[in-house]
């Protein structure tokens, strides 16, 4: 089986009683404990001259019902202004500026569940990161 | 007062080729190098008897985050061990128009930018089991 292990270790120190936080999770298939199978990763740029994009990575469609994914994405841009606008489908989930990752669960299960970037704001180009975790989707006859 | 965040994925995925990243972020104010200075500090909910949609983290109850787009930062795991059951995990736009991000399993955590720049823009939560599931969550904010 294959393991992909995702760990996070978050601190801070703006309460007097800083908080720090460590999480380590090994990601399995929906719901059964068998490893993710599928792994897509690579490096992109886009600028603010190229509107909202589709992401080229992991398009989602009815054959993604029901199954786990997981996304991590990161700004490489090194302009603190500069940022990365992260969308599903038409929903802002929020900006990713200069240096900043994410990590999610990604719910690939429809045609309105892809991920849509955009560069932010004029004049800016970020290039980003990403790596795709997921399981098989479900396979259909050849037609 | 620096907030920061590194994550480390390793994978055997692809057996010849090994795959590992590391990253590393300090969360900074959005477009500058300033510190984020607040946070809701580390949470923790419960849920038993209950399948449904519910909010988790609400904008309103949050005053100082709606005061426009900024570098928040908000931090999800499922505390149980039990890769059968999960949280869906769902976020809200303006328009409260509802999108789900998808589903955190026993241990999974997420971690992602928000933008809260609306009252509408909650994060919701749904068990997929009525037995006792725990979540811990925290928001970063300017």
């Amino acid at each position: 089986m294959a393991t992909t292990t995702a760990t996070l270790t978050l601190s801070s120190d703006m309460l007097s009683s800083p908080i720090s936080i460590s999480a380590s999770s090994t990601l399995m298939k929906a719901g059964i404990t068998e490893g993710l199978e599928l792994i897509e990763m690579g490096r992109g740029t886009i600028s603010e001259a190229d509107a909202s994009k589709t992401a080229e990575f992991g398009l989602g469609t009815a054959l993604g019902v029901d199954k786990a994914a997981k996304l991590f994405l990161v700004n490489k841009a090194t302009d603190p202004t500069y940022y990365i606008d992260v969308d599903i489908h038409d929903t802002n989930i929020g900006r990713l500026y200069a240096g900043d990752w994410m990590f999610i669960p990604w719910g690939i299960n429809d045609v309105a569940s892809e991920i849509v970037i955009e560069a932010e704001p004029a004049g800016a180009t970020c290039p980003y990161e990403f790596a795709l975790f997921q399981e098989p989707q479900t396979l259909v006859d050849h037609s | 007062m620096a907030t920061t965040a590194s994550i480390s994925i390793s994978s055997d995925i692809t057996e010849n080729v090994p795959f590992s990243v590391n990253a590393s972020m300090t969360m900074y104010q959005a477009g500058t190098t300033l510190d984020l200075e607040e946070t809701t500090g580390l949470a923790q909910r419960t849920f038993s008897g209950n399948t449904t949609q519910v909010v988790l983290i609400d904008v309103s109850a949050n005053p100082a985050i709606t005061a426009g787009a900024g570098g928040h930062k908000v931090y999800i795991r499922n505390t149980g061990t039990d890769k059968t059951k999960g949280f869906k995990i769902f976020l809200a736009d303006a328009t409260d128009d509802v999108e789900e991000i998808g589903t955190l399993y026993g241990q999974d955590w997420m971690l992602m930018p928000w933008l809260a720049s609306d009252a509408n823009e909650d994060i919701m939560v749904q068990p997929s089991s009525a037995e006792k599931m725990t979540i811990e969550y925290a928001v970063f904010h300017q």
